[in-house]
């Protein structure tokens, strides 16, 4: 058993321990991959926000990617609902096509997009990518939304309706506060998988709509720019932060709670 | 209410479903029709496409490669996992949490981020070469651009997602099976042998299935860590697009990893059903 236990320590310190790099090569002296950096300043930075090259590209990411989770959750959560509260003919064909955007690998989407975006002169435009992007996001979306949606008591809605309310009231006044964290969350994942999005913005999305993964991929290659290392922990922070903030939040809610319940004192 | 009774259609499912419905028709099946119709007619109709792949000594090796690469990343990252998924789903402690939150952190961390972590590591520069010369092996072993570092950094990449397949199952394992086993005399090891891993089998073959076909596309790590002269299947397409403007091969090529997809998916939904893949949560 403990064997066991300081196995699973090991893999915990492989999985973090290449993340620790990260950052402190963005604050590094040398321009090239040197680690541990000979010297430390924050000169990268200043050189990342001032580069046009690399506020372009996440700009246009943070664009894209809120485009893309409004549109996913505009068509996710009505088919979440149809497919959780409804029975009907060809349903689980209609799941099969919502999923599949999971399996289908993105380099066969890209050559995809590439020809057919080509021939609707959506290439290098922000439409081209949101659609794109929009594809891959709805079955993320789906299996968050539908999750939520089986939890939910749908006596709350029939109570709502004996007291005489309208379809669209019940839905703005019981359905949709319950539900909204996981609208939240949907729209968050989906927001965070555009972000994240690198093969096929490789390949359509071009120089005038270019997306940070795109950027980055394409200065891995030149091994050129060490700025990299700016974008590399602007990310990695935004990912720590998305896990830690939510833990912090809870385990403040939990000491809060403990100090206000009767029972404690 | 004045609305006479017909024999009702049920439009409410079908006006809810047909915005995602028509997108995914409209953006990405027809890109993928696309696809398969390149993959017969550039630069003329015919299958010589598909003929001259099955004829080619590079795309056959590649086939083999990314196969091979996609089953060692596989085992690797189930072995590696396994444990971790293990102890986060039976111990209550800080441990269990600990290690959750590092898989999370590792989840959400862009897989661009953790390859120029490997870049930095395994770079002529970086300490795995320093430590290595440190043993007298000079000058140190190129391990950059390698399979070794394409192999290491997929794995590294994919273990929270097999840790997450696994901790779904596992943690609705109902520990006072493995007391009762234990109450009745059974070794540590036959408890976990006869009761723990057959109850978590649903987890490997889950975790397996999503990590093998995801390895069997990727493109950003093989392409960006791993040796130009052994590629994967998606680098080869990606080769293909951008340097030959080759698109009927590209097509083709795409098509073939397309059916290991897809054929995959299908085996496992065929026994498993498709809904469970992803934690049985539609």
């Amino acid at each position: 058993m403990t064997l066991v236990r300081l196995g699973a320590i090991a893999i915990t310190i492989f999985l973090a321990a290449p993340l620790l790099v990260v950052v402190p090569m963005s604050f590094s002296t040398a321009p090239s991959l040197q680690f541990p950096p000979p010297g430390l300043w924050v000169g990268f930075y200043a050189k990342f926000f001032a580069d046009p090259n690399w506020t372009g590209p996440l700009v246009n990411s943070i664009i894209i990617g809120i485009a893309t989770a409004v549109l996913t959750m505009a068509v996710a959560v009505p088919a979440s609902f149809a497919l959780v509260r409804h029975r009907f003919p060809g349903r689980s064909a209609f799941n099969l096509l919502l999923m599949t955007p999971l399996i289908v690998p993105h380099i066969v989407m890209a050559l995809g997009y590439y020809v057919y975006f080509g021939e609707l002169r959506l290439l290098q435009s922000y439409l081209g990518v949101v659609l794109a992007h929009t594809c891959f996001s709805i079955p993320v979306a789906m299996l968050i939304i539908t999750a939520a949606l089986k939890g939910f008591d749908l006596s709350l809605e029939r109570a709502a309706m004996s007291l005489g309310a309208r379809p669209l009231t019940v839905f703005r006044l019981v359905t949709m506060p319950i539900l909204a964290p996981a609208f939240v969350i949907a729209g968050l994942f989906a927001f965070v998988h555009s972000f994240d999005e690198t093969v096929v913005s490789l390949f359509i999305s071009g120089r005038d709509v270019a997306t940070l993964p795109r950027q980055m991929f394409n200065s891995f290659r030149m091994e050129a720019d060490p700025v990299i290392s700016v974008a590399s922990s602007l990310l990695f922070a935004a990912a720590l932060a998305g896990v830690l903030v939510p833990a912090a939040v809870r385990s403040v809610r939990r000491t809060l709670d403990r100090r206000n319940s009767p029972l404690a004192s | 209410m004045t609305m006479s009774r017909k024999p009702r259609i049920k439009t409410g499912p079908i006006l809810l479903g047909l915005p995602a419905g028509l997108f995914l028709l409209a953006f990405f099946l027809v890109p993928l029709g696309y696809v398969t119709v390149l993959s017969f007619s550039d630069p003329s109709w015919g299958i010589a496409n598909y003929r001259e792949l099955f004829n080619s000594r590079l795309f056959l090796m590649t086939l083999g490669n990314t196969f091979w690469m996609a089953a060692v990343v596989t085992g690797l990252s189930l072995l590696l996992a396994y444990p971790l998924a293990y102890v986060a789903a039976t111990s209550k402690g800080t441990l269990g949490k600990t290690i959750l939150m590092i898989v999370a952190l590792s989840f959400w961390t862009s897989y661009l981020v953790r390859t120029y972590a490997w870049m930095v590591i395994l770079g002529v520069q970086g300490p795995i070469p320093a430590l290595v010369a440190l043993f007298g092996h000079s000058p140190p072993p190129r391990l950059l651009f390698t399979s070794f570092a394409a192999t290491l950094g997929m794995t590294h990449g994919l273990i929270p997602f097999m840790t997450m397949a696994l901790f779904a199952v596992m943690k609705r394992i109902d520990p006072k099976l493995m007391d009762a086993a234990g109450s009745l005399g059974a070794r540590p090891w036959r408890v976990f042998w006869h009761i723990y891993l057959p109850l978590s089998a649903p987890g490997i073959i889950n975790g397996i299935t999503l990590v093998f076909i995801t390895c069997l596309g990727f493109y950003v790590m093989p392409v960006l860590l791993g040796s130009p002269r052994e590629q994967t299947i998606a680098g080869l397409i990606g080769d293909r697009m951008e340097q030959i403007l080759d698109f009927g091969g590209a097509a083709a090529m795409s098509l073939v990893l397309l059916a290991a997809s897809l054929g995959l998916f299908s085996v496992y939904s065929r026994y498993f059903g498709m809904d469970r893949l992803w934690g049985g949560r539609i």
